[in-house]
């Protein structure tokens, strides 16, 4: 799976997620931070951490998830990693 | 108070029976739960507590309600998790107090339909929405109930399904109904780094 294919979908993760606004997502970039861009509660980080694992079927650790950034980038870093 | 060598070596298959004080790391003044009733480890849970005049202190001699909520998450996403997190990294409850603190993440929505009073004994009857990442999300309802009742006799045959429908007597009291309570547990490390 290439990094394009893996934002595709997280955007798709992302439009389902009430919390972030879609136009947002018109102009979202890796370098795009969950916190400070989209305004993302953390208690939805962990929700959209959630719905990535089952949607790209890999499986990540309680500490990946300690351990993660708040851009889109590490989350696509953890995403390719798995 | 359970011996503490006892919790360290012994696996339990749900939190009844086990005392709120030995597991939870809240001091007297702040720990809102007095016993566990009712708990189905991946479901939910049902526990009470009474109010003191203490608790009520400055404050009209009502129980507060973010002092309810309190109380419920206690009841329901610190203490379920923590258990469900013992039986995920197979240690004792002491070990994972000794590693992890519980944080408050969000409310969904309280509705309060009745008041507190000290010596009122309620239930926080909890059922569990999610859990990953040890964050945890649960749903529920508090009930003022006759403070006579045996409560663990009268929820031994209580099922899941009668949780998610809040079959309970007519003389329970609707005191609030809660959504969307999160919490996660946060490695103490990490807490220490940041201070």
């Amino acid at each position: 799976m290439t990094r394009e294919e893996v934002m595709t979908g997280l955007v798709e993760i992302l439009r389902t997620v009430r919390t972030i606004e879609p136009a947002k997502l018109d102009t979202i970039t890796e370098e795009t931070d969950f916190i400070t861009d989209l305004n993302t509660p953390s208690t939805e980080m962990i929700n959209i951490a959630a719905k990535a694992e089952q949607k790209f079927n890999v499986e990540f650790e309680d500490e990946d998830i300690d351990g993660l950034g708040s851009k889109v980038r590490d989350i696509v870093d953890l995403i390719m990693k798995k | 108070m359970t011996d503490e060598k006892t919790l360290f070596n012994q696996s339990f298959d749900s939190l009844v029976g086990i005392r709120p004080c030995d597991i939870l790391q809240y001091g007297p003044s702040k720990l809102y739960v007095d016993d566990y009733h009712w708990h189905i480890p991946t479901k939910g849970i049902i526990a009470s507590y009474t109010p003191t005049h203490e608790n009520v202190n400055d404050h009209f001699g009502i129980f507060r309600g973010v002092d309810q909520i309190e109380a419920f998450a206690q009841a329901s996403i610190v203490s379920c998790a923590g258990f469900l997190e013992c039986v995920k990294q197979n240690c004792s409850l002491i070990e994972l107090r000794n590693k992890f603190l519980p944080a408050f993440i969000s409310i969904g929505s309280v509705n309060f339909q009745h008041f507190l009073t000290p010596g009122d004994r309620f239930i926080s009857i909890a059922e569990i929405k999610f859990y990953k990442f040890r964050q945890m999300v649960a749903d529920g309802r508090i009930y003022k109930v006759p403070r006579d009742l045996d409560l663990t006799a009268y929820f031994q045959n209580f099922t899941p399904e009668m949780l998610f429908a809040f079959e309970l007597e007519p003389t329970f009291t609707l005191v609030a109904e809660l959504s969307g309570i999160t919490g996660r547990a946060l490695k103490k490390e990490i807490l220490t780094k940041k201070i």
